[in-house]
This record gives structure tokens, sequence and C-alpha cells, in this order.
């Protein structure tokens, strides 16, 4: 049994370092010419900073030598499968579980209940939510699949998006489009992402550049056309009640 | 110690559910061999472990940061000075933004390093630093912000036309990507203080649609890159 899990490391520390050091320099040129800060909080913000530095290494590390590996081998084995199609119902699957207990969501609901007035309930928007987010990652497998081009679903997407917008209260539509980020979890970028690749490397006439890629953009159209919907249907409702 | 816990939580609920429906799928159709599957709990282990202790850094030291120049802005009163340390800001938040790299990562490797690595993770940069930039003179001259969402997705779209094919599918994941667990939660502690110094401006929404706008811009500015390189 041979199972690596340091492989590499070096390079990631070294990423990590770059990736933190623009960050600090601007924090300590700040703290010189104008936060002067007192030492105490300097402290905490270093505590802070190293920190994230040992997150941020193990998790590029995990994703590296554990998700890029084993998440591409998935997608060949699914890809290289008699029946492709179960594909687009495992993506759906993976979808609705990444985002079922997503923490960013939470706060999401605290915005949606204070701009609908409590109108809509708090699980009505997470379900909406997962359907929605299975539903574009069903869709990213269905295109890869297919070959269809990102543009022939993200155009219309953000077209129908514009289109509600119309429709719905501006507060509304702030929230829907700062959702955008709420369902891109950890899972979906890391993993969900490796696994799309790896179907994409064994399907014939596919490239993974082109027809994998793309998925990301999918998830994120997911909550801004949620959140559209239901603020469709609060809309209604006022109007209903005049 | 109570935000530890509650970190802890966090991750393991956002990780957790897909790790189960794999061990399923593992044993039900996929059936890959044993080390190979071992390598995604190894995946799991460390992408959790590190995304606790990535979550605590940001609330202890990277918050802060943001916070604390955000609420150092009034003294300053300039608003150039204020689109410029936004910008700035906008830059070296992503340049750490967890996601973006796994994105850049792959598209390094999946492209076999003809899109470099650290290009890409300075193109969506130097776009959301742009919008940041933007977003913030939207809230000081009051513009709606449906016109700067409907403007920024016809340039998107233009663009499109132009850009080879390989990079169309990476530009709009790009949009997607800064929005992971440390720029959006930094731009917001930071939008609180930019808003104080603005205040007195009827902005009960301003704080609001800075996120949407920064997708915004890394998308252009990938498609821009794609022109170039095409």
């Amino acid at each position: 049994m041979n199972v690596t899990v340091f492989n590499g490391i070096t390079s990631v520390i070294m990423e990590v370092v770059f990736a933190l050091i623009p960050l600090v320099l601007f924090f300590l040129i700040a703290q010189v010419f104008f936060l002067r800060l007192p030492w105490k909080k300097v402290t905490d913000i270093i505590k802070g900073i190293f920190l994230a530095f040992i997150g941020l290494t193990l998790f590029l590390q995990g994703v590296h030598v554990g998700f890029e590996p084993a998440g591409t081998m998935m997608g060949e084995v699914l890809g290289s499968m008699d029946n492709k199609w179960i594909l687009i119902p495992i993506g759906f699957v993976l979808g609705f579980v990444a985002t079922i207990a997503e923490p960013a969501i939470r706060i999401l609901n605290h915005e949606v209940d204070k701009v609908s007035g409590g109108y809509i309930p708090q699980n009505v928007l997470l379900y909406t939510l997962c359907i929605g987010v299975g539903f574009s990652i069903a869709l990213a497998m269905l295109r890869l699949l297919a070959g269809i081009p990102i543009v022939w679903l993200v155009l219309p997407g953000y077209v129908i998006a514009l289109i509600m917008m119309q429709f719905t209260s501006p507060t509304f539509t702030s929230v829907a489009f700062d959702a955008g980020g709420v369902a891109t979890g950890p899972m979906t970028v890391t993993f969900i992402m490796a696994v799309a690749l790896g179907v994409g490397e064994v399907l014939p006439g596919r490239d993974p550049m082109i027809d994998s890629f793309g998925m990301i953009a999918l998830v994120a159209l997911a909550p801004i056309i949620s959140v559209l919907t239901l603020g469709l249907l609060y809309a209604w409702k006022e109007r209903r009640n005049d | 110690m109570q935000n530890v816990r509650e970190t802890i939580s966090e991750v393991v609920q956002a990780v957790l559910p897909v790790t189960l429906i794999v061990i399923l799928l593992q044993f039900t159709i996929i059936w890959l061999p044993m080390e190979d599957f071992l390598q995604f709990i190894v995946g799991v282990v460390f992408v959790s472990a590190g995304l606790i202790f990535f979550l605590l850094g940001v609330h202890i030291g990277l918050l802060p940061i943001g916070e604390l120049i955000g609420s150092a802005l009034p003294r300053m009163g300039k608003v150039w000075l204020i689109v410029l340390i936004s910008f700035i800001l906008g830059f070296v938040v992503t340049v750490a933004e967890p996601d973006v790299r796994v994105l850049a990562n792959y598209v390094d490797s999946v492209s076999d390093g003809e899109v470099n690595r650290n290009l890409l993770i300075y193109t969506v940069a130097l776009g959301l630093a742009i919008f940041v930039g933007l977003a913030v003179l939207r809230i000081i001259f009051d513009i709606p912000i449906k016109y700067l969402l409907t403007g920024g997705y016809l340039l998107i779209f233009t663009l499109a036309f132009f850009v080879p094919e390989q990079f169309i599918s990476i530009s709009f994941d790009a949009g997607g990507v800064t929005t992971g667990p440390l720029a959006v939660p930094f731009i917001l502690a930071y939008g609180i203080g930019v808003a104080a110094v603005l205040g007195g401006r009827k902005s009960s929404d301003s704080g609001f649609g800075l996120v949407a706008l920064a997708s915004i811009g890394p998308v252009l500015a990938v498609l821009i890159l794609g022109i170039i390189y095409g």
C-alpha cells in the first residue's frame, strides 16, 4: 500500500508564502504610515496570519495529493462507463448535498428573511438553493457529455436573471447577486471540479479545458436565479394583497 | 474557544455530506483501487483541517486588517486615496484566496502549463481590484447597481465573441472562485468602513452589490488575457 501524503509539500509551502506576502506587506506599510496599532493588536494579527498560513498549506496539499488525483480518477471511471448518462443524476446529488449544510447559506437566509419580512420560510430558501445547485452540476455534466459551449448556457442564464431583475424589488436584486458566492463551497471548486476534469479527459472529442471548466460559473448562477425566483413570488404576493 | 468549536462544526458540515456520497459511490459503482481511494480520504482530512486553521486565521488576523483599514479611512478624507486603497486590498486579498489558487492550479495542469498559474492568479486579482475600486466609486456617485451589472454583463458577452474557446470556460469560472472563504468576508468587513466614510448619502443598500460587481471584474480580466494570448 503506497499512500502519498507529503509529496511536493515544499512547493506548496512556497506557493503559500507568495500568496500571503502581498497582504502582509500591505498591512505592515499601513501599520507604519497610518494604522499605528498597539503592539498587542499587532501580535494578534500575526498569530492569525500564521494560522492562515498553516491552514492554506494543508488545504492546498490536500487538494494536490488527495482531491485532484482521486477526483480525476473517479471522473475517468464514470466517463468510461457504458451508461455515461448516470453522470447527470450523480451530478445532481453531489450538488444537492454540497449545498445542504453550507454555512454561508445561514447568512443568506437571514438577509432574505429581512427583505421579505419573513414571508419566505428558511427551509424554502434552503431547498430552492440545493435544487438549484444540484440542477447546475447536472447541467454541467450534460454539457460535458453533449459538448454544449458554455456561452449557450451562461448567456441565457444571465439574460433570464436580468429580465427577472426588472420585476423584483432592488433589495431582492442586491441580495440575489451577492448570493452568487454561497453555493461555490469548498467541495465544489476542489473535488467536484476534479471529477468533471477526469470525465473530460476520457470522453472522446472533449477537451477538459473547454468542456469541463465552466461548471463553477453554472453553480454560481444557481443562487442568483433561485433568490430572484423567490423575489418574484414575493412581489406577486404583495400585488395580490393590494 | 466557542469560535474554534463553531468553525470545526461548520467545516465538518460542509465537507461530510459530499464525502459520504462519494464513499457510497466508491463501493457501488466506481471501485477505485483501495490505494487511490485512500488518497481521497487523505484529501478529506487535509482539506478539512486546512479550512479549519485557515478560517480561524481569517477571523483572528485577516478580517481585522480589513476592518481596521476600513475604519482608518475617515482620517484620510481624500476620495482618490480611498479608491486606491480599495484597489490594493482587492488585489492582495485575491492573491491569497484559496479557491482562486485551486482553479489556477487545475488550469495550469490541464493546459500543461500553457496557461501559467501565477499569470492567471494575478490577472484575476487585477480584475477584482479594478472592480472593487469601481464599486466604491459607485457608492460615491450613487450609481444604481442595475446599470453596472447590465453594462458589465453586456461587455462580457461582447468580448466572449473575440476570445479563443480555451479561455471562455475558465473566464466564467474565474468569476465564481473569487467568492471563496477569504475575499468576500474581507471585502464586506472593509466595506463597513467605506460606508461609514461615505455615510450621509442615501445608501441603505450600498454595501450590497459589492460581491456581484467583484465577480464581473475577474471574468472580464481573463477574457482580455485570452484575447492577448490568441
